[in-house]
């Protein structure tokens, strides 16, 4: 009769138990009605890439020394270096370049290890096309310039969150001039360099010389 | 009240009575005469329903809504899953002398079919004086339930209290011999088995 | 109690005045309830839809529909019209006939139950006297049309679906018409208009939540269940049934179980309120507010406000407990099928079980509080 009564309880325990975890969980949904909407309206607005954005990648052709370390440090070798050996310059010629953006991973390893630095990242991500052959870019379709969202007259650029001033949670109607909270990289920089100059303005100086 | 809406309520009522009657006929015929048993079980619900369309006409409205719950809403439903449950196709052998159990059946039906109408043309049909019990009819049939008609009630009761528990014995299979139970041989999935394919397999290109 | 406006009587009387019959006045009168209440539940369901996306949305910090009429409000006129103007495709070696019965089997029995809804003392379609019933047994028909449905669409997620749908009406039937048994049972009466009479006498504190919070609970859940709401939208699982009995349905026809699931949405929360939030009347009893102004409360102006501020009431209740299951779809996940019976099994058919007994016994200990 007792370990009936306390199977009963038991129960019961449980049963209020679950029930307070819906009520929290109600509570947590409720608790989101009241936020900002995420939404960007997106043919019409966009968000600006951060600086560090894996986009479409760019390519300059006359850079390029046919070396092939993009090829080596891509995981699946995707890079398509068509080059000839010049014997009068004793030095590559690149014929064509190629990568296929629909295999890409966009995990920036070529752009990392390039020697020249004839590869780097874009902020472009509207690579849709009716036929998957079409992602395959070549170096005239890579060498393009990206187009900046803040330049499209279309398009309402939109801030990420944490480049938004402080205090403000939503991109829409921002004042013109506002910036992002805390001090830009290059601030920073200058004033470090700045800093560093001043402490050891011999030492820099030697050291300037002995690099020139 | 005027002899307009007099008029527009018998006809209506006489109008129903004929639809609902012929509704029925139809249905029970189709749910005895239609080789496929799904549309014999969902005619069974339509006779059902237009039943308790001819309760509302006699002014049971509770009773009518009891037919439709009890009826429509849980013996035709498990009658329907009972169908679709159970898809074993089974090609029954050929029984000899078939026709006596036809004839049986037939001379059963004929039976049935001549004391109903006998007891239907011998009952002097006489419509009752006392009025219709309405809305008050709940009561009247409670009433009835524990007073003089308690031991067909209480046995009607039992009667499903036996089946709730022989249903729930067959369920869990506790109480059942596990022999009972047929061994079935594994079931195979009819695709063919794939052949393994190497990954990566350079060297042998 | 107040008799409240006898509207039926007004418009008849009007009619005979005019030279009208007194019985071709009643024959006017009658399809005008039943057209008015058709346009409430149509109406309601794009309110239902409007209040489902925006509410959706917000709860996922999401917009929702902007462009179609303001806020949104016209979305679901644009996806019924859409459904109508698709291509309506029956499937190969599907069977036909049932296949187009079985949504309009669905679909009628939930317009039929509004007959019973009440938003006043006379502002129903008709006062039956087994009003709450008609209503438990116009839902068990339901089923079959899912059955049939399933069946008919020559699909096993469709016949998988149908039988889960079916499967699961019929078991949270028992706990519903339980949880509605005890109030019937305090109310004395099937009748929603004596079951809302019953709880208005002391304003929010007569209403029978109070007397009744697990029969609420109760009811609220299996109400969840027969209307197929998110921790129960078992039969048309996406992950596992891809739209369960709906899937081969397309157009108006697919449109038919669309509008029946909102329109039951909307039902079960109408009876709900009726049941346990007091129907129309007011927090506070409008007798002792008339007390209060010094107004007789026959007089015709306060008639016509108390009238308005009950349909307002119910409504308001009802889109409360619509608000609900909307923001519970997205807090709760689906539950399982062996779950889903066990619960309705296990758990709602005892508890609602000794709801009964324990409602009949305070009935007769406490026949002042439990209605005698």
């Amino acid at each position: 009769m007792l370990n009936f009564l306390k199977q009963v309880g038991d129960y019961a325990k449980e049963t209020a138990q679950a029930a307070k975890f819906i009520g929290q969980g109600l509570s947590v949904t409720f608790d989101h009605m009241k936020r900002r909407p995420v939404t960007v309206q997106y043919p019409y607005e966009k968000v600006i890439p951060s600086e560090r954005y894996r986009g479409r990648i760019h390519f300059e052709f006359d850079k390029c020394i046919a070396c092939e370390v993009c090829v080596r440090v891509c995981p699946i070798n995707l890079p398509v270096v068509d080059w000839e050996f010049n014997r009068e310059t004793k030095k590559k010629t690149l014929n064509h370049y190629s990568i296929d953006f629909g295999v890409c991973i966009f995990c920036g390893n070529c752009v990392e290890y390039c020697p020249t630095n004839c590869l780097s990242m874009t902020e472009e991500y509207e690579l849709a096309s009716y036929d998957r052959h079409n992602l395959n870019y070549d170096n005239v379709a890579l060498g393009r310039l990206p187009y900046k969202v803040t330049e499209d007259p279309m398009v309402a650029p939109m801030r990420e969150f944490a480049y938004l001033p402080k205090g403000a949670m939503d991109p829409h109607d921002l004042p013109k001039g506002t910036q992002r909270a805390g001090r830009l990289p290059k601030d920073i920089l200058a004033e470090i360099e700045a800093e560093e100059a001043k402490k050891t303005p011999a030492n820099a100086a030697a050291e300037e010389k002995s690099s020139s | 009240m005027t002899l307009a809406t007099l008029n527009l309520a018998e006809g209506v009522q006489l109008v129903s009575f004929g639809l609902l009657g012929l509704i029925m006929l139809v249905g029970a015929l189709g749910v005895v005469l239609l080789s496929n048993i799904v549309y014999s079980a969902f005619l069974l619900g339509l006779v059902f329903i237009s039943i308790s369309g001819l309760y509302i006409l006699l002014n049971a409205g509770f009773v009518a809504a009891a037919q439709v719950l009890v009826y429509v809403g849980a013996v035709n439903v498990l009658i329907l899953f009972g169908i679709m449950l159970v898809n074993k196709q089974e090609d029954f052998a050929t029984v000899k002398n078939a026709w006596v159990g036809k004839a049986a059946t037939g001379a059963v039906c004929a039976g049935l079919f001549g004391l109903l109408s006998t007891m239907v043309l011998s009952h002097p049909w006489t419509i009752s004086t006392v009025p219709a019990a309405g809305d008050r009819a709940i009561e009247v049939i409670g009433q009835h339930f524990f007073s003089d008609y308690l031991l067909p009630f209480e046995l009607a009761s039992v009667l499903l209290l036996i089946a709730l528990v022989g249903a729930i014995i067959l369920a869990r299979r506790e109480y059942l011999p596990d022999t009972a139970i047929p061994t079935e041989e594994a079931l195979t999935l009819p695709e063919k088995p794939r052949e393994l394919v190497a990954a990566g397999s350079r060297d042998s290109l | 109690m107040t008799p409240g406006i006898d509207l039926q009587g007004t418009f008849v009387r009007a009619l005979t005045d005019l030279g009208l019959p007194a019985g071709a006045a009643k024959t006017v009168w009658i399809p005008l309830p039943m057209v008015l209440m058709l346009i409430v539940a149509t109406v309601s369901i794009f309110i239902c839809v409007w209040l489902e996306r925006k509410i959706s949305a917000a709860a996922q910090q999401r917009i929702g529909p902007e462009y179609v009429g303001p806020l949104g409000a016209l979305q679901a006129v644009a996806d019924g019209v859409k459904l109508i103007f698709k291509a309506d495709i029956t499937p190969a070696k599907a069977d036909p006939w049932l296949f187009i019965i079985g949504p309009a089997i669905v679909v009628i029995p939930v317009f039929l139950s509004f007959l019973i809804v009440p938003f006043g003392q006379n502002l129903v379609i008709t006062d039956l006297g087994i009003g709450i019933f008609l209503w438990i047994a116009l839902s068990s028909i339901t089923p079959i049309g899912l059955l049939m449905a399933g069946y008919s669409s020559n699909n096993k997620y469709s016949l998988l679906g149908g039988l889960r749908a079916a499967a699961q009406s019929i078991s949270y039937e028992i706990p519903l018409a339980l949880a509605v048994l005890a109030v019937v049972m305090m109310s004395n009466g099937l009748s929603t208009i004596d079951i809302v009479n019953q709880q208005s006498q002391y304003g929010i504190l007569g209403w029978n939540i109070w007397r009744q919070p697990v029969g609420f609970v109760i009811f609220w859940i299996s109400a969840l269940a027969e209307c197929e709401r998110l921790p129960f939208d078992l039969p048309e699982a996406e992950e596992e049934l891809v739209a369960g009995y709906q899937t081969e349905y397309t157009g108006m026809k697919f449109g038919l179980f669309y509008v029946g699931s909102y329109v039951n949405l909307m039902l079960s929360a109408l009876i709900v309120s009726v049941l346990y939030l007091g129907g129309w009347s007011f927090p506070v009893p409008v007798e002792s507010i008339t007390a209060l102004l010094g107004i007789s409360e026959t007089a015709p102006v306060v008639q016509i406000v108390a009238a308005s501020l009950g349909i307002v009431m119910t409504m308001l209740k009802a889109y409360l407990l619509v608000f609900l299951t909307i923001l519970l779809r997205w807090t709760v996940p689906r539950v399982r099928i062996d779950q889903l019976l066990d619960l309705g099994w296990k758990f709602l058919l005892p508890i609602a079980l000794v709801n009964l007994l324990v409602t009949a016994g305070l009935k007769l200990t406490l026949p002042g509080f439990f209605g005698g």
